[in-house]
Formats: C-alpha cells, structure tokens, sequence
C-alpha cells in the first residue's frame, strides 16, 4: 500500500470533469484506490464518491493505493493533479 | 427518385379519396413525381412562367367556375396550351362538372381526369399527408422498437446480445413492442416513425423457443403499429477500454435519415437487468425533455459547495488576528 498526499491546484477544485477524469484514469488499474479528505474516504472509483468529497482549490487529500499496478495509478492520479485537469 | 405511376395510385386509393376516372384507361399511364399539389389558377389565366407542371393539379371550385366563365374558344386554346405540359393527372373536387373540352383535351393528351367527391381542403390535406408518406426517405436497420412510458427506443446491437430478451421483459413489464428484428424507420415532418416491415403482426424469434406471437401471448396492450423514435440504446459487451458515459453530461448523437437522435452505449454483462437501465433511459429522456438535467443539476450543486469552500478558506487565511 502506498500513500501519497497532493494539494488541489486549480481555482475550480475537483468538480464533475476532474473527478470524472480521476475516476475513469484510476478505473484502468487493478488496485484499490481510496482518497481521504479529512475524516471522509472514498472509493476513488466511484464517480459519486469523488464528486461526494467536494474538494475546493487549496484543500490537501490522501491518495491511498493498494494492488500489484499501486505505483503507476498514484503516479498517474497525482500527474493529473499536477496539471490542473488542464484548467487555470 | 421516387415515382408513383397515376395507374398504381388510382387502383390503391380510390375508395380512400373517393375518386372515380373520368377519362378512358389509356390516361393513367402517367408518373406522379413529386409529393407537392398545385393549384394552377395562375395557368389557367394564362400565366404559365414558373407553372409547377409535373405536380397533381387540383381543380376545384374556383378553377372550374373560372373555365366556366371562358368563351369557348378561348376555353379550348387556353386548356390546349395547358396540357402541352407533362401534366401526370387533374383531380377535380366535389364531384363538379368538368367543361367538355377539358375532358376532350385530356383524353386527347393522355392526361387523366380523377373526380372526387371530397371538398377540396379536405382532400388536398389527405392527399399532401398520403403523399408525402409516399415520398418520405426510408431506412430499414437491424434492431428492436419498444415503447417504454411513451417514449419510443430502438434496441440495436450484435446479434445474440439480447434486444430481443430486453423487449420481451419490457413488455412482461407492461412497456409496448412494435417491432423485433427488423424496424422500419420513415422521415416524416422531420420526425423518425418506426414500424414493421410486414403487416403479420407481432412476432418475435426467442431463441431455443422459436416464434411466439406477442400480442396473443401479452394482450393487446402490449403492441403497438406504429411510434416516434426518440432515442437510441446500443447494447454491448462490456469492453475494460471502452469509455462509457459516467455522469451524463455530454449527450452523444447519431443520425438517422438527416435527424440527430440522442444514442447511448450501454455495456451488457451476463446477469445485469438491462430492461430496467432501459425504463431509467426513457424517464430520463422525458425529464430532460421537460427541461430537468440531473446531471447538470446535480453538477452545479457541487460547483456551488466547493465555491463556497473555497471562499470560507480564504477567508480563514486572509484572517490575521
């Protein structure tokens, strides 16, 4: 299991587009995959359970991994991050 | 092109449009070409630029009482110069007598007369509508048309995914069928109307039974002839890559005959109730229609709480004391 905390970097936050974008990337993995925000963690393949979190620009979440492809869906999650969902 | 010969439609409808021949059976060798009538007041008085010639001209009471009105000579030289034209047949309304040298002219020419008893509204309606059905662009595609809560899908996929058992159960559910298999789909007023191919009635092939008649076995609130398509459900196996619609708020098209219908690509796995999926298709459908979008709904609902997140950060941030 590896885990591995990012902070929300675009103004919008983690609306329908990035979560349905995390979800669908994240899907593609053989891995469990659960994101933690605050006290709340959620199935990070679920569409609702990440929409659920509301995250807002400047909120910081756990990327929480557990499986054989592990590494490559948190590198994958956190690159998405890293680039704003393509937004400002 | 499209052709109706003036033989084949007189045969067909004319009980239908009360119509009875009024020149000899030679007349009807004429092709009806388009789906459009005409009224040639304007040619019968003498103007012919821009004549619509190769419509069904309809005569009624005003264009007879008008040729009434003409001396005779000038009668026959105006009706002559009217029947050069590739004319496929006259249809003269509510059964009003035609001036001799009309009927003459069009027997001579080989155009024929139709009487019909109608009023010239009513018929000019009727007919427009039986054209135009004539006329219409039509496609034939392999799928199922079901009825659920008023809101007409067609069912498409491979063989062997399971249209046919998704219909069946949709009318064990008290949904409509109207045709498996085979549906054929007719443009008509910019809108898709879907139907059987045969006037059989309502049998369906499932597989390891054979045929079974659906409206005998169901009752005649499960069929139904004839409906407006107004949405597509493509049934597929389900794909590991395949990007599958996860909110709802991009809607995907597909065009049928030049109209763009909304198209949803439905994974199937064994033991999934597809027929329900479907009925949750058709009320979303009408939801949407009657300008509710859960996604959208939903979607700026969430927009709303992380805005409001956001602001309470900031402001705890900027908070200095």
């Amino acid at each position: 299991m590896i885990k591995k905390t990012i902070i929300i970097d675009n103004q919008l936050g983690m609306h329908a587009r990035p979560a349905t974008m995390i979800v669908k990337a994240a899907s593609k993995y053989r891995a469990e995959f659960k994101i933690k925000k605050d006290d709340t963690e959620i199935n990070g393949k679920s569409i609702m359970g990440v929409m659920t979190l509301a995250a807002e620009y400047g909120s910081s979440l756990e990327l929480i991994a557990d499986g054989v492809d592990e590494e490559y869906l948190i590198e994958e999650i956190a690159e998405l991050f890293a680039s704003k969902f393509g937004e400002e | 092109m499209k052709k109706l010969s003036v033989k084949e439609f007189y045969n067909t409808k004319n009980e239908d449009f009360s119509l009875t021949l009024l020149t000899n059976p030679e007349t009807l060798e004429n092709q009806i070409i388009s789906q459009y009538l005409h009224r040639p007041g304007l040619a019968l008085s003498g103007y012919f630029e821009r004549y619509s010639y190769n419509r069904i001209q309809i005569l009624g009471e005003t264009e007879i009482s008008y040729l009434q009105s003409m001396k005779d000579e000038k009668l026959y030289d105006r009706i002559k110069e009217l029947c050069v034209y590739e004319i496929p047949c006259f249809i003269v309304t509510k059964g009003l007598s035609v001036p001799e040298q009309l009927e003459y002219l069009a027997n001579e020419m080989k155009i024929a007369i139709l009487l019909s008893k109608m009023s010239t509204d009513k018929l000019y309606h009727s007919l427009r509508k039986y054209l135009e059905d004539v006329f219409a662009a039509t496609k034939s595609i392999h799928g199922t048309l079901v009825d659920v809560f008023g809101v007409g899908i067609l069912l498409t996929g491979k063989s062997g995914i399971g249209k046919g058992e998704c219909a069946l159960d949709l009318v064990e559910r008290g949904q409509c069928l109207i045709t498996d298999d085979v549906v054929k789909i007719i443009l008509r007023d910019d809108v898709l109307m879907g139907t059987s191919t045969n006037d059989y009635g309502h049998y369906m092939e499932v597989r390891g039974i054979g045929l079974v008649d659906i409206e005998k076995m169901f009752g005649i609130q499960a069929v139904r002839i004839q409906k407006r398509i107004d949405a597509q459900i493509e049934l597929m196996p389900w794909q590991d890559n395949m990007d599958y619609e996860r909110i709802g708020l991009s809607d995907n098209y597909v065009d049928i005959l030049d109209v763009k219908i909304p198209i949803i690509y439905l994974p199937v796995s064994p033991g999934k109730n597809v027929s329900v999926i479907v009925e949750v298709v058709a009320m979303n459908h009408i939801l949407k229609t009657y300008g509710y979008d859960a996604a959208k709904v939903y979607t700026e609902k969430l927009q709303e709480d992380i805005k409001r997140k956001a602001k309470v950060r900031n402001a705890m941030i900027d908070d200095k004391e």
